[in-house]
């Protein structure tokens, strides 16, 4: 790791530099670090937008659609002029806008059970900002079995979910085995969304991820932050590590080949054949 | 007690906090869930799998606590907060 930060870089970082829990040395480690953020719609617009001034040296973004105008009320990473472009370039243009050091990978597709490891394994961490439940689950999945450590962050119209699921603790299925049926719970286009909720959740990632990277402080660890905009309460939600889990737990799977993640993502028999 | 729903839940039931009575020397978390369906019954089949047992996804609270090992067999009492907790997955 190079400490040797340059005079543009100790004057951008000058904030983070006199922290003591930060310092020289968490900056040249953020400068160090690459995190793949799944998804650059309302979650991962903050998220991509502090990690990069920041200065987290590389970014990945996954997504595999265009910028709709409906977005822009969240996606505050979008502009006007962006709608029709891949959000993976809009992405990529707001950043190389905002802070030169950071170098953005941008994956024009969708996150997919053939992918997800070959993705994940190039990130020191990953930050879900997905907006369906089998792409969650998936990457919960991917990520224990890579040890790759797992912001996840979640909203529903006023409401929203943050837990950060790192190797050693215990695993979104933990929380959550599985998945509603699909059509149980609405969507936000059918719901709708307030737009400043997935901006107040993405911070919360951002900030887990940055602690994480830089090694300070209490992260969401076998706790669930639920947030309502509307009250502007929060609870914390205690869960442990499932020794039945099929993911985390005693004889859980070694691989997502057998896991079907078009309906509930269930996991029946981990290891049918041991 | 008092049942508070997160939500789609809360959405289903039109009330996130909702105070319920069980006439029952040993409540249990069962007995409440049964006191709150029977005034917001659009919630049975949200809660209830096809089988009868609560959906694994909902994680069911005591004063805060996952209490979702002993599930509807937990002991409750009158000045418990019991909450019903769903994923989300909106981004």
């Amino acid at each position: 790791m190079s400490l040797s930060l340059d005079a543009t870089q100790l004057d951008r970082y000058s904030r983070h530099l006199i922290t003591d829990e930060i310092g020289p040395e968490g900056q040249a480690t953020l400068l160090d670090s690459s995190v793949l953020v799944v998804g650059a719609g309302g979650l991962g617009a903050p998220v991509i937008q502090y990690l990069a001034a920041a200065g987290v040296g590389t970014l990945g973004v996954v997504d595999d659609d265009v910028v709709e105008r409906s977005n822009l009320q969240r996606q505050v990473i979008h502009a006007d002029s962006d709608v029709g472009r891949p959000k993976v370039d809009s992405a990529a243009a707001f950043v190389a806008d905002l802070n030169p050091d950071v170098t953005v990978e941008t994956h024009d597709r969708r996150l997919s059970p053939d992918n997800a490891a070959e993705l994940i394994a190039d990130y020191d961490l990953v930050v879900d900002g997905s907006d369906n439940f089998p792409t969650r689950y998936l990457l919960n999945d991917a990520c224990r079995l890579a040890e790759v450590p797992l912001v996840n962050g979640a909203v529903y119209k006023f409401e929203g979910q943050v837990t950060t699921l790192v190797p050693d603790g215990p695993c979104y299925r933990c929380l959550f085995p599985e998945a509603p049926d699909p059509g149980t719970v609405p969507d936000c286009a059918t719901t709708g969304v307030l737009g400043v909720l997935p901006g107040t959740i993405g911070c919360l990632q951002a900030t887990e991820a940055v602690k994480l990277l830089v090694g300070v402080g209490d992260p969401l660890v076998g706790t669930l932050l639920s947030y309502d905009a509307m009250e502007l309460a929060t609870e914390r939600v205690p869960y442990q590590q499932s020794p039945d889990c099929p993911v985390c737990g005693e004889g859980g799977i070694d691989s997502i080949a057998a896991v079907d993640y078009s309906d509930g993502c269930g996991i029946d028999d981990p290891q049918p054949n041991a | 007690m008092r049942w508070k729903l997160f939500a789609d839940l809360a959405e289903r039931a039109g009330d996130d906090e909702i105070n319920v009575s069980v006439d029952d020397s040993e409540p249990t978390a069962g007995d409440a869930l049964d006191a709150l369906l029977a005034e917001y019954p659009q919630l049975a089949d949200r809660v209830f799998t096809a089988d009868g047992d609560l959906e694994s996804h909902l994680n069911l609270l005591r004063n805060g606590e996952n209490v979702s090992d002993t599930g509807l067999a937990t002991p409750v009492s009158d000045d418990d907060e019991l909450a019903l907790f769903p994923p989300v997955s909106g981004g």
